[in-house]
């Protein structure tokens, strides 16, 4: 082996070169000459997987123009989105969040139990809460090759279903309450019609993610036959042209309402006027229009119009057919889901 | 590393003479390769061919966007900061547990180790229950308004955890085999322990410190499992590289997971690389 006199040095030379300039661009932003000199203001804004796009895309920007128009101040979003059990843990294991939009209210009450914020508080919001809606509906194959139309023919052998894991997903408490509820409303008079549906459905389940996005995400990656989503997310697609699936929209379905609420222990008073703003934005026209742009249902029936792709479902339910969310998971997603399908299915 | 070359040589030529004694090689290679493709290798160019996947413009927009900026940055700062204190830690911990003999020193020994053996989830967990605001410590320190976890500090606190036993698993064997004459030797022309330690023993473990700091930074650019839990995975604040790569994935955008995840796959064969030189176990 031959080295040239200057071998020792380059040895050490290139591994510090390489080092200095890594810690170097770490701490770019960080030195004193590189930094900005007003730090903008910030909101901690936690959501439920789905909500990413439209809140980083749109609302985010939106409000932070009508604010800067307003005060001239610059405001950042820090912002965290997974499934809306994971982000409601994470609250409870004390996460800085300011606002959190969670997927359904069951998790708001999860939080008021453990004391994170008032019972009911979200109660005195606008719409009690529930920023918008979106039905449940099934997405199958293109050419939909296993001919499915409805819930009913999701309990037929050999379909494979792809299904969001009740424990962290809002999506799928939704999810099993719309499937319940559809058989239930189907034949009235048999008490054993929604039963009969959910573990028909549940008996065909070969995948569950943690939070609706990543039930998407399976699907896309080629599992099951159908998946059980929310109307948004395959509108989203679809007007992006990037929807690998049909949408089939069951005769009956359930609307998810999605609650905010707001963690008053996390906010300075300093902050109070910023967020009660950006609270009321959320309900404004412009911000609900902007939902509607990207596929949810306002909580104004009339802006709805203006999305001519929302399909018609010719049974629309809510949670409060089924006594509200406390009802519905002792009855339904603990009593039938839980108590009953799993353990017919052995799971 | 001048200790090295010698008998890197030496190993050598001693097998190159045990390749002539052995029948063809090329059966046992193609089998060992055919059966390394889909294990290591294909995985590895997949994240590559899919980052460039949108051509070169489309990879290096994806590495622009604030978030994945500040995900690197922030996880480079990280592993330096875990790198410099393991370092310190490390080293000191090796030195205590390889010249003084104590009682208790065997279980102390393992529980240094132990960081290896248990899953980084549940390191997570296990500083959520001490320092977060409902665990041991941290229901003392909320209501002071002291809150380490879903803080950068938190993050470290969990890299530190993690990495703990790697400064130790290189050092300690080489202050183990080192002959403990030239410390006797520096003592007996008076030097102190403090001046026998900084220029007797530590010159000796330099590449030692250098390796296990390597290793350490490494592993620290990767840590998925404890980060995960500690951090909050807040955009802009302590969302990590890794976090980022598994928010984008799961969120749908593969092209924006997939050129930080081409970074970091890039950055760790660069230490690798330094690994294999320095250690000489390369050849």
């Amino acid at each position: 082996m031959k080295y040239s006199i200057l071998a020792p040095y380059l040895r050490n030379v290139i591994p510090l070169t390489l080092l200095s300039s890594l810690a170097l661009y770490a701490l770019w932003p960080w030195l004193p000459f590189t930094r900005q000199t007003i730090a903008p203001r910030t909101i901690v804004f936690y959501g439920f997987s789905i909500l990413g796009s439209v809140m980083e895309q749109a609302i985010f920007p939106a409000f932070q123009s009508q604010w800067c128009a307003q005060t001239g101040e610059q405001v950042e979003f820090i912002s965290s989105f997974a499934g809306s059990g994971t982000i409601t843990n994470q609250i409870i294991m004390g996460v800085p969040a300011e606002l959190a939009l969670l997927s359904l209210e069951l998790d708001a009450l999860r939080l008021s139990e453990a004391g994170v914020i008032d019972a009911n508080s979200w109660y005195a919001l606008p719409q009690r809460g529930v920023i918008n809606r979106t039905p449940f509906v099934i997405l199958v194959r293109p050419g939909n090759p296993k001919g499915i139309h409805d819930f009913i023919d999701l309990t037929r052998p050999g379909i494979g279903v792809v299904h969001p894991d009740p424990l962290t997903s809002g999506g799928a408490n939704w999810a099993i309450v719309a499937e319940y509820g559809a058989g239930a409303r189907a034949d009235p008079d048999r008490p054993e019609a929604g039963y009969d549906l959910l573990l028909g459905i549940w008996r065909n389940v070969v995948a569950q993610a943690a939070s609706a996005r990543s039930a998407r995400t399976q699907f896309e990656n080629g599992f099951g036959d159908a998946l059980i989503t929310y109307e948004q997310e395959a509108l989203y697609d679809q007007a992006r042209g990037r929807l690998q699936a049909e949408i089939i929209y069951p005769q009956r379905t359930i609307l998810s309402e999605h609650t905010l609420v707001i963690i008053e222990r996390h906010i300075a008073p300093a902050q109070r006027e910023l967020i009660d703003a950006f609270v009321q934005f959320l309900w404004s026209e412009p911000a609900q229009r902007l939902f509607v742009e990207y596929g949810y249902r306002s909580v104004y029936e009339e802006l709805n119009r203006a999305n001519p792709q929302f399909g018609t479902i010719g049974d629309p339910f809510m949670i409060d057919d089924f006594g509200g969310w406390p009802q519905a998971k002792r009855d339904i997603v603990e009593g039938i889901w839980k108590d009953r399908v799993l353990q017919e299915l052995e799971r | 590393m001048s200790m090295s070359r010698p008998s890197r040589s030496a190993g050598n030529r001693h097998s190159s003479a045990s390749t002539v004694a052995h029948p063809s090689p090329w059966l046992p290679v193609s089998m060992l390769i055919v059966v390394l493709l889909p294990l290591l290798l294909m995985p590895l160019t997949a994240v590559f061919i899919f980052a460039f996947r949108g051509g070169i413009g489309a990879f290096i927009a994806a590495l622009l966007i604030p978030d994945a900026q500040f995900a690197l940055r922030f996880s480079l700062l990280i592993a330096f900061a875990t790198a410099l204190l393991n370092g310190l830690i490390g080293t000191f911990a090796a030195y205590v547990l390889s010249r003084y003999r104590f009682p208790g020193q065997r279980p102390l020994n393992i529980t240094v180790n132990l960081p290896v053996a248990i899953p980084t989830v549940v390191v997570g967990t296990s500083l959520l229950l001490l320092w977060g605001p409902i665990g041991l410590l941290g229901h003392w320190l909320d209501p002071l308004g002291l809150q380490p976890m879903f803080t950068p500090f938190g993050v470290l606190l969990a890299h530190l955890f993690v990495t703990f036993p790697y400064m130790l698993s290189t050092i300690k064997p080489l202050l183990d085999e080192l002959e403990t004459t030239y410390e006797e030797a520096a003592y007996t022309i008076g030097a102190s322990r403090w001046q026998t330690f900084w220029y007797v023993t530590l010159p000796a473990l330099r590449g030692g410190i250098f390796t296990g700091a390597l290793l350490t930074f490494a592993h620290s650019l990767g840590e998925f499992g404890a980060t995960v839990l500690v951090s909050g995975n807040l955009r802009l604040r302590t969302q990590t590289a890794p976090l980022y790569i598994f928010a984008q994935f799961e969120a749908g955008n593969i092209a924006a997971a997939n050129a930080v995840a081409a970074v970091l796959a890039a950055l760790s064969f660069v230490i690798f690389f330094f690994l294999l030189r320095y250690t000489g176990n390369g050849r």
